[in-house]
């Protein structure tokens, strides 16, 4: 290479390398924001429902508050050590969004504002439902502000029923197992059951467990007590239904499921209400072919059940006047004209958890709410008997989040279904891995 | 010489036709994925070619997620890493592999040592840091983080390429009256380009996927890199699978692109640096 154009060369280099360290620079001040701005975190990645927070977000800075809300899109994978770095490094967000058992994580940490007087105001104004305010009391103060619910259901394909000759969808445990076996022909499954080491598994398998009278695994003192004859019963139906499930449903999570659902390859399904809105593009099938009811029960000791998900928000604001304004900006979500934009960001999976908030237009005239009317009705009311482990019956045990954290659940599901471990072991193992857990 | 019974290459054109079906089928499959509609993505019975070839998925990419945005930032942040990685991997390893320092060898050993040591426990500790010298949700954040991984990594990758050029060429050229700058510059450098080749495409391919510290150290949307918003856009308890396989495609390709241009240095540098 010539020395002339080597130098050249050189020069584009350099010069690109200064042109990219420009673009480089550009960034944002970090999380903190500047004195006027409230920082948001929620983990809701999904296009539509970013979108269809941050319409909920312009009509309030819209209203022109003294602190305008800016949101920052998060990943739960990510979160947890996340928000401890933030909160280490003085940059933690005004309003971070948050379930129960992440709750009790993030508490520890030092920088959750008490917003119980928030709370009661709310709950005046609004009328909470008791499932979802129970899980954010603690040391008689409320720590989240609950926001929107989940609850899951036995989605079931009436199409596929109905040609099996099952007239009814199954109500309790035996006639799931029934079913499943019945609608198990060719390449089609029975069901679609996750078994993969994470939080869906960890979610079918708790529904199941509340309606087989499994759902308490915690002694009054907050003991761990799982090796249960109930418990067993539980990992026992969920073994047996695996059988009934796609041969791949150890890799599986939310996602497949629903695909061998919508695409006929499985008959029913247990999940949330993510379930109606992509039903009839994805399945090529009419709304009507989609069912949904409660999630089967045991016969004896069993009860009405299932997970459900109080979501709600944390105010992290590291002085009083962010705080209340983080404080105005959630009395503006809950106020039913506004509350339809942040449960319609995904339709039939956010549900309302007030009680003109279930009624509200905003909220009803929803096309995909309208449609499945019948589905919505019904996971209120299976949201009546909702519940959480390690928050079941006004229990609150400060170290939940190290059991949901490690899947612990999902690790006994796959023990059975990939190691061949029984029930009882699976269980035995179950209750030693809670206890290690905990006791870190 | 008797000429091979053409059944005598059956067994390798067996091995590379079935090699080639495990490595580009998924990527076919990802392709036309990315063009067919929802229904069409999961039916039981699947098409090799889309009955209905769409491309809503990557229009719903492109306008309703901020894809560009991702694209924009992992570009910057990728070409970046790869200039810097360039410049302090040649400069460490002429220093340590051309120029006779004492207890050069000791160092290269502990940058190799240093490359061991794995990324996540440095997670906390990086980002106090980068925290205190206000870097946090900064583009510059990633660029120094991948530099610091890569770096190392080629400093070992540039060891085999500096062996390969006799030493007689710089006494030559030392003769001459070359300095050690204009050695390297002008001598080392232009000999040493499958090598530094080798480097820029190992460094961007490495930044272009690197996910662990960009979730963490980005947060806000508008500087998030593909990794992070093609996993935004799996989500949490719904998948939407055509927009998921266009953002893939859409992904692939720049990363497939410096192979064009420079794979045959890159697998000729990662052989140069295993033999010398």
């Amino acid at each position: 290479m010539r020395y002339g154009k080597f130098k050249r060369l050189t020069a584009v280099a350099a010069v690109s390398v200064l042109g990219l360290a420009a673009a480089a620079c550009g960034g944002s001040s970090g999380s903190a924001g500047n004195d006027k701005t409230l920082v948001l975190w929620h983990m809701e990645q999904p296009p539509n429902r970013v979108q269809g927070f941050q319409q909920l977000i312009d009509a309030y800075n819209a209203t022109d508050p003294e602190y305008q809300v800016q949101a920052q899109v998060q990943d739960w994978n990510q979160i947890y050590t996340k928000i401890a770095g933030a909160v280490q490094s003085q940059t933690q967000p005004d309003i971070l969004f948050t379930i129960p058992d992440f709750t009790t994580y993030v508490r520890p940490l030092g920088e959750v504002r008490p917003v119980t007087s928030l709370v009661e105001e709310l709950d005046q104004a609004h009328t909470f439902g008791e499932a979802a305010k129970a899980p954010y009391r603690d040391d008689d103060e409320y720590w989240a502000v609950p926001l929107f619910g989940m609850v899951q259901m036995l989605w079931y394909r009436a199409d596929l029923l109905q040609a099996a000759g099952i007239s009814e969808p199954p109500r309790t445990t035996a006639e799931l197992l029934a079913a499943a076996e019945r609608l198990s022909s060719g390449d089609q499954n029975g069901i679609a059951l996750p078994a993969g080491r994470n939080l869906a598994t960890d979610q079918v398998l708790y529904s199941l467990m509340l309606t087989t009278g499994a759902g308490d695994f915690f002694t009054e003192s907050g003991e761990i007590n799982f090796n249960t004859p109930e418990t067993v019963r539980a990992l026992t139906l969920y073994r047996d239904l695996l059988k009934f499930s796609p041969s791949d449903s150890g890799n599986y999570s939310w996602g497949e499921p629903q695909a061998a659902f919508n695409s006929g390859a499985a008959a029913m399904a247990i999940e949330k209400g993510q379930y109606l809105a992509p039903f009839e593009q994805e399945s090529g099938r009419p709304a009507s072919d989609l069912g949904c009811a409660p999630i089967p029960v045991a016969e004896s000791g069993g009860q009405p059940g299932s997970i459900y998900y109080s979501n709600a928000a944390m105010v992290m604001s590291k002085d009083d006047e962010k705080a209340a304004g983080a404080e105005e900006f959630l009395r503006f979500v809950l106020q039913p004209e506004n509350y339809g934009t942040l449960l319609n960001a995904e339709p039939g999976l956010f549900l309302p958890l007030t009680a003109d908030g279930a009624t509200a237009e905003s909220w009803t005239s929803n096309e995909v709410v309208q449609k499945y009317r019948g589905c919505v009705e019904a996971m209120l009311k299976q949201s009546e008997t909702g519940a959480l482990f390690g928050f079941v019956d006004g229990q609150y045990v400060d170290s939940v989040g190290k059991i949901s954290g490690q899947n612990v659940l999902a690790q006994v599901v796959q023990r059975m279904y990939s190691n061949g471990e029984s029930p009882e072991a699976a269980a035995q193992w179950g209750e030693e891995q809670m206890r290690a857990a905990v006791a870190e | 010489m008797t000429p091979r019974l053409p059944w005598a290459r059956l067994p390798r054109l067996v091995t590379w036709i079935l090699l080639t079906v495990v490595v580009i089928g998924p990527l076919y499959w990802v392709t036309i994925s990315s063009f067919k509609d929802r229904e069409e993505i999961l039916r039981t019975t699947p098409t090799l070619i889309p009955t209905n070839p769409t491309l809503d998925n990557f229009r719903q990419l492109f306008t309703a997620t901020d894809y560009p945005s991702y694209l924009t930032n992992s570009l910057v942040v990728a070409l970046l890493t790869a200039l810097f990685t360039v410049l302090v991997s040649f400069a460490a390893a002429y220093g340590l592999y051309r120029l006779r320092i004492p207890g050069g060898n000791k160092v290269a050993g502990l940058i190799l040592v240093a490359y061991m040591i794995p990324g996540t426990l440095l997670l906390v500790p990086l980002y106090q840091s980068f925290a205190a010298v206000q870097l946090i949700d900064t583009r510059n954040a990633l660029v120094i983080v991948n530099v610091a991984f890569t770096a190392p990594f080629c400093t070992w990758l540039l060891r085999g390429f500096f062996m390969a050029i006799p030493r007689d060429i710089d006494e030559a050229a030392a003769v001459d009256g070359a300095g050690p700058v204009r050695m390297m510059l002008r001598i080392v450098l232009p000999l040493l380009a499958p090598g530094i080749a080798t480097v820029a495409v190992y460094a961007f391919v490495f930044s272009w996927t690197e996910f662990v510290f960009a979730s963490q150290l980005v947060i806000s949307d508008q500087l998030k890199t593909l990794p992070i918003g093609l996993s935004a856009i799996m989500g949490q308890y719904t998948v939407n699978w055509g927009l998921l396989m266009a953002g893939t495609v859409c992904t692939i390709i720049p990363a497939i692109v410096p192979f064009l241009f420079a794979g045959r240095y890159f697998v000729g540098g990662l052989t140069t640096g295993a033999l010398k």
